[in-house]
This record gives C-alpha cells, structure tokens and sequence, in this order.
C-alpha cells in the first residue's frame, strides 16, 4: 500500500514522462472506480468502459491536479462524471412495477424471508431519486465518507446528509409498504 | 403505525449509526421499552442499514482492466471545441457589437445612406460597356438591421450551449 507522499512522487515521475507508473495508480484504484461505474450504470461493460475512460482522462489531466484534495477523491469524481456522460448515452431499460411483482410472485415459494427481504429492498432502491440512490450508494460503499461522497457529486455535503437519510426513510417506507402488500396477498 | 416526527426518525438514524451520546442513547432505549411503534420502526430501519452494509462491497474489474488504460493512454480524450469560458467570451463580445450597432442607429447614423450603386458612373463604363448598365438599390439601415438580427441569432445559439445546455445537462445529472 503506497502512502499519499508516495504517490505524489509517484504523480511527479508520471508527469516527467513515467507513463508506465499510471498502472500502479490503476490497480490501486481500479476497484473503486469500477464499483462507482457500476453503482451509476448497472451494467458491466459499460461500467469497464466509463472507469477506463475517467482513468485516460484523468491520466490527461493529470497535470491540472493541485493537491489540495487526496488524488482518490480527484480520480472518482472524474470516473462519476465520465460514467454520467455515459449514462446520458445509454438509453435506460424499462422494467414496469407490474413485472417486477409477478417475477417476486413466481420466486416466493424458493426463497427465504431475508431473502425476500433483499428482493423489496432492490426493488424499493430502483424507486428512489437517482441523486439519493447514488448518494446512498455510494456512501455505503467501504471506506467513502460523506464529505468524499459529496466532493465525488459535487454537492454540499449537507445536502449529501438530507439525501442518505431521506433514502434510508424512503426505503423502510417501500419494505413495509411491500411487505404489507405480499401479506395481503397471501 | 402513527407517523414519526422527522426529528424522532432522525434520532432512530442516529441510534443506529452509533452517532448518539451515551445519555441520549440511554433515553430512546427507555422510550423504545413503552412504544411499539417505535420499536417497529427501529427494527425497519435496522433491516435496511444491515441491507446497505452487506451491500457495500467493491466489484471486481475484469482482469485486463489496467492493461486496457495503459494501452488507451497515447488517446487523446475528446475535448470540447467550444469551452464554456470562450464561448461566454463570445458571447459578450456579439452582445457589446449589436448594443452598439442599435446605439448607432437609433442616432440615425445609417439614415443618410440611402443610395444607389451605379454602375453608369464608373470611369470604366464608356470605354467597356456600351450598353445600358442597371443600378443597385443599397440601404445601410437595413443591413444594420439585419446584421443586429443575425448577431442576436448568434448570441441566442451561443446562450444555449455555454449556459442553458450545461446548466440543464448538470442539473439533471443529479436529478434535482
């Protein structure tokens, strides 16, 4: 594990033409970037492709990074935009609420109450705000924080709070609103 | 179930989260041991929090990821012709032209050029032409006028990508 004085040096050795160097930034990072490309485009390919892009571009621009926030913070919001330019591309697939209740119906029987349980929860998750999922999400991804959340959407980070807790009502909202509706069902 | 107040829902976070001081936490446990409804809410919230927290693993990239970057790096990322800062350049730039241009005639500068080209008055016509040669109608104001309306056109199209587009692309991006 490299400190962040490392990296810098690191960072100045690429910038004098170490480029071979970027890939120990890359592996370092790479699972981060990828899992917030996911978390955004919820497909794999275009997750690898959008992180792999925000790690050219920031390999580019490089030079523009000031060091007055950690290199990780920098790169991850590079891969958030470069993953929402993505998504803007990507035309979403249309799953109705109808559907999803019928494919929960045909599966009941196999699964277990924790089980059913996560299936509500996903299903609740796709019903929130796209800004409060991400921000939920991403905040519950390990080791990022609210202020690096809120650097990485570049919101305030109050607004980050409202959000990640507003998610958190809606969805016990959603579970016991969709449980009380498989209840009545049976 | 009544309805919480926010502050109530707020404390529930908190409490799980692990964020309350000792005495406040000793107090919701007391009040959590009398209200069912909170505790059911509590347990609603728990059920979530526990959801998020195995939900946050990292996912793992293919394995060539890196070689993908490393080899993409001598790629050029595509860069926007028109940056916001040049085109806000511009744009103030077709704005101060058409101000003065509409300054300039509402003083009635172009008033006076209402003229003919003609071609018979050109030292060059008895010598080449010999036949009858036309005129040319030209009025300054109305080119003024129709340069001002093509730079306002200008200055619309350059609103719209520097600060409405961006502004709106942004916006949506967080779903505001």
């Amino acid at each position: 594990m490299i400190t962040t004085e490392e990296e810098y040096i690191l960072i100045n050795r690429i910038l004098a033409g170490e480029k071979q160097l970027y890939a120990t930034l890359v592996d370092k990072y790479k699972s981060y970037a990828y899992t917030i490309a996911m978390k955004i485009l919820e497909n794999r390919s275009d997750a690898e492709e959008a992180a792999q892009d925000g790690f050219i571009k920031a390999f580019h621009y490089l030079k523009s990074f000031n060091r007055q926030a950690k290199f990780s913070t920098w790169l991850y919001r590079i891969v958030f935009n470069t993953a929402i330019s993505y998504k803007r591309k990507v035309k979403p697939a249309f799953q109705s609420i109808e559907t999803s209740i019928i494919e929960y119906s045909e599966r009941a029987d196999h699964q277990t109450e924790q089980d059913d349980k996560k299936i509500f929860i996903v299903k609740a998750m796709n019903r929130l705000n796209e800004a409060d999922r991400l921000a939920i999400q991403l905040f519950y991804i390990k080791e990022f924080n609210m202020e690096e959340v809120a650097e990485m959407m570049g919101q305030n980070i109050n607004t980050i709070k409202v959000r990640i807790h507003r998610a958190r009502l809606r969805l016990a909202d959603e579970l016991k609103g969709l449980l009380k509706q498989e209840a009545l069902t049976l | 179930m009544n309805k919480l107040s926010p502050a109530k829902e707020e404390e529930l976070l908190r409490y799980l989260d692990g964020e309350l001081e000792t005495s406040h936490k000793i107090k919701l446990e007391a009040e959590l041991q009398g209200a069912a409804d909170l505790k059911e809410r509590l347990e609603e919230l728990r059920v979530i929090r526990s959801f998020l927290t195995s939900k946050a693993t990292l996912e793992t990239p293919p394995k060539t990821f890196t070689q993908k970057v490393m080899a993409g790096l001598d790629t050029q990322p595509v860069k926007s012709v028109f940056s916001p800062r040049k085109g806000l350049l511009l744009l103030m730039g077709v704005i101060i032209a058409s101000v003065l241009a509409l300054m300039l005639l509402s003083n009635g500068v172009f008033d006076q050029t209402n003229t003919s080209l003609l071609v018979d008055t050109t030292p060059i016509k008895n010598k080449w032409i010999q036949e009858t040669t036309f005129s040319i109608p030209f009025n300054g104001k109305i080119l003024v006028n129709g340069i001002i309306f093509l730079n306002l056109a200008l200055a619309l199209v350059l609103l719209d990508r520097t600060v409405l587009r961006p502004l709106f692309q942004k916006r949506s991006s967080v779903g505001y």
